[in-house]
């Protein structure tokens, strides 16, 4: 956490967020260990912790990428649908035959669809958003359901199972020191988006389009460009989400974790990204997903609370980081102008 | 070009509008020559019927994006309410008129949608992320908090919802269809939010404010207020549509209300309204609904299968955004657009004015 905490390009108020996050995360943490200190401190646990926040912490990140930009990415769901439904669907249709060395050929051949499907989807996005100018959430509100429609239709509207155990058991059940691999994945690409995002040109103009897009464009930015490039990154990251579910529940289908989209905007927002665009942090998301994931298993731990309780206690948390972020901004800024007018 | 403005932004609304309804006529000709079944009576009296409710939640998704943007919580607000409305008539035995069950669902609305309005309204936050937050909560109360499900309607609720304005059947199918007692709500909600809208100072206040807040707060406008109130108003209209929806299929169904605002903010922006605020007419926002109706009505008409509905409606929400923003950009070329066409847009029109000078 330390290490990553120094990779900060980011104003005086964002540490404020992340210093919250971070009391928050220890806060839940204890709670968590004194109230059920044999089910929240078991190993079991922390490896389905690890296993649960992988998919939509990687869908976190496509979102939270789109919102850093000005926009928002609401298909992100339906994209990692998609892209599961095709990944199983060539598996399905090259695998049954092969074995051997063959099958994992195949596999990775099936992943790169899934792979392709997301890189599509979002280039679809991105083109509504930058050259059809269409505000990003309507684009994708719309692309939601189009993706949607499209993975019922191609997949008859029903689960698509059956897929080789070897691509199950390889993902899904290698473990590293106890962790599991898909954990890595996603460790990986926070530190890939991370890098991405405050060290290369694509990110730095990433923030400059949402802070201000008239000032990028002035200053020789291609917005559309670097948009389109924005919601492929969010789709890439969406169906890499897409594939891992695939291997984690050995199926999918059109409609699955349709609760995350609220997740995923919930941890963004808590993530301290701004929904206006242009400030917030890789790992500011990372925080949030992790702390979503420690309150969503300590709920868990107790079976007399019901499922229906987690939405609303998810739409109470989004407001309320929004309204506590937005005054603590404000003081900030009043603490700002207070030391300029001095 | 700038006198051209006024009449170009008429003309093209009048356009969105005429553009739905040859797109109406075209689909009802072709599915007519299909099946022969669409100028039946019944099919016709179906369509108005399923009409009803749309049409009223998209009163709520019309009114947000022509003073803020686009609201999601509707659908929810009116399984909330309607189910404390139907609880109350279920535990008091209430057997009085129907008015004040409608009564007590919009007090219901007025207190939710007033918390979406406040949220709004106080902390200028994006009204699409504060509505899905509300919407998820409101969720919460009804499925977590009240274990709501399904149950069947208290005699007073079920009558009205017997009660039809006109009755057909058709000769060749025997099948008969009503139209209920909700139509006359749907159309006297419309009335009088035409009149609202047009013939008083805050329903211009609602445009203004969608169109520019700046010069809205200039010319005396409460921003504010105006947008705390539109929520509340649509809030309570959502609680109307929820009471009408539950009389009318005769049972309270609390799951069958999540997932309507999509189909209904596809039919509103389909009918011309803009997306960025101020623009917009009740009369696009109807056409709009009926072509989305017919969609979801007909394709089983047509022989499509129904799993390719939720494609062809992602299509039309695409297909209708991209030509309204088409046309707003061209209109309004640099105003709200932050990018670099605008930019060029906007340029080109500085210039003209210029010379024009």
């Amino acid at each position: 956490m330390k290490l990553l905490k120094n990779n900060s390009l980011s104003l005086n108020q964002l540490d404020g967020n992340t210093a919250r996050l971070l009391t928050m995360f220890v806060a839940i943490f204890l709670v968590a260990s004194l109230t059920k200190p044999d089910m929240f401190l078991s190993s079991g646990n922390f490896q389905s912790m690890s296993k649960q926040l992988v998919e939509y912490g990687l869908l976190s990140l496509g979102v939270g990428i789109a919102m850093i930009s000005g926009g928002i990415d609401l298909s992100v769901v339906y994209i990692a649908n998609l892209s599961a439904i095709v990944t199983g669907m060539v598996m399905k249709a090259l695998v049954l035959t092969a074995v051997g060395p063959e099958l994992l050929l195949f596999i990775l051949i099936a992943v790169l669809a899934g792979v392709l499907t997301g890189f599509l989807c979002g280039a679809f996005n991105g083109f509504l958003i930058s050259k059809l100018h269409i505000p990003a959430m309507l684009a994708t509100l719309g692309t939601m359901q189009l993706y949607m429609g499209i993975a019922i239709i191609i997949s008859g509207g029903s689960t698509v199972s059956g897929i080789p155990r070897v691509f199950s058991q390889l993902i899904s059940n290698s473990y590293l020191f106890g962790i599991p691999l898909s954990f890595f994945i996603y460790l990986f690409v926070v530190g890939f988006i991370i890098f991405i995002m405050s060290k290369t040109k694509f990110g730095m103009r990433v923030f400059l389009i949402g802070t201000n897009a008239r000032a990028a464009a002035f200053s020789g930015i291609k917005i559309n460009n670097v948009l389109i490039k924005t919601y492929i990154l969010s789709g890439l990251l969406a169906s890499l989400a897409g594939i891992l579910s695939l291997a984690r529940l050995s199926s999918a289908k059109a409609d699955f974790g349709s609760s995350y989209i609220m997740q995923t905007i919930l941890i963004v927002v808590l993530g301290g990204i701004n929904p206006n665009g242009g400030y917030g942090t890789i790992r500011g998301i990372f925080l949030a997903t992790i702390t979503v994931q420690v309150i969503s298993s300590f709920l868990n731990m107790f079976p007399e609370i019901s499922n229906y309780y987690r939405d609303l206690i998810w739409g109470v948390a989004v407001i309320g980081v929004l309204i506590v972020n937005f005054s603590a901004n404000k003081k900030t800024t009043a603490k700002l102008a207070k030391a300029t007018a001095n | 070009m700038n006198s051209l403005t006024t009449k170009k932004l008429k003309k093209s609304l009048v356009s969105t509008e005429f553009f739905v309804l040859v797109l109406i006529v075209l689909l009802a000709v072709f599915i007519e020559m299909q099946s022969g079944l669409f100028f039946t009576n019944n099919n016709l009296v179906d369509l108005l019927r399923s009409m009803i409710v749309p049409s009223i939640f998209a009163l709520c998704a019309y009114l947000g994006f022509i003073s803020t943007g686009p609201d999601v919580s509707f659908p929810l607000i009116a399984a909330l309410s309607s189910y404390i409305a139907t609880q109350f008539v279920v535990i008091t035995g209430f057997q009085g008129s129907i008015a004040i069950v409608f009564l007590v669902a919009i007090a219901v609305g007025l207190v939710l949608g007033s918390i979406n309005g406040f949220i709004i309204a106080k902390y200028n936050f994006p009204s699409l992320i504060v509505t899905l937050g509300t919407s998820t909560i409101f969720s919460g109360i009804l499925l977590g908090a009240f274990e709501a499900s399904r149950m069947e309607l208290p005699a007073t609720m079920a009558d009205f919802g017997r009660q039809s304005l006109l009755a057909v059947t058709n000769a060749k199918a025997g099948i008969g269809s009503s139209l209920p007692m909700t139509f006359l709500i749907f159309v006297g909600l419309y009335i009088i939010v035409y009149f609202v809208l047009n013939h008083t100072m805050a329903g211009r206040g609602v445009f203004a404010v969608g169109g520019d807040e700046t010069s809205a707060e200039r010319a005396g406008f409460n921003v504010k207020l105006i947008r705390f109130g539109v929520f509340t108003v649509s809030g309570a209209i959502a609680a109307i549509a929820g009471v009408c929806y539950t009389v009318e299929s005769l049972y309270y169904l609390p799951t069958e209300f999540a997932g309507e605002e999509m189909i209904v903010i596809a039919a509103v922006i389909l009918g011309g309204t803009r997306l960025m605020g101020g623009v917009g007419t009740l009369k696009g926002t109807i056409l709009g609904t009926l072509l989305i109706t017919i969609v979801t009505n007909s394709l089983i008409l047509v022989g499509i299968p129904v799993y390719w509905q939720k494609f062809f409606i992602g299509a039309i929400i695409i297909i209708g955004t991209a030509i309204s923003v088409i046309q707003s950009h061209n209109l309004f070329k640099s105003k709200k657009s932050k990018d670099s066409k605008g930019l060029q847009n906007s340029e080109v029109v500085i210039n003209e004015t210029a010379q024009k000078q």
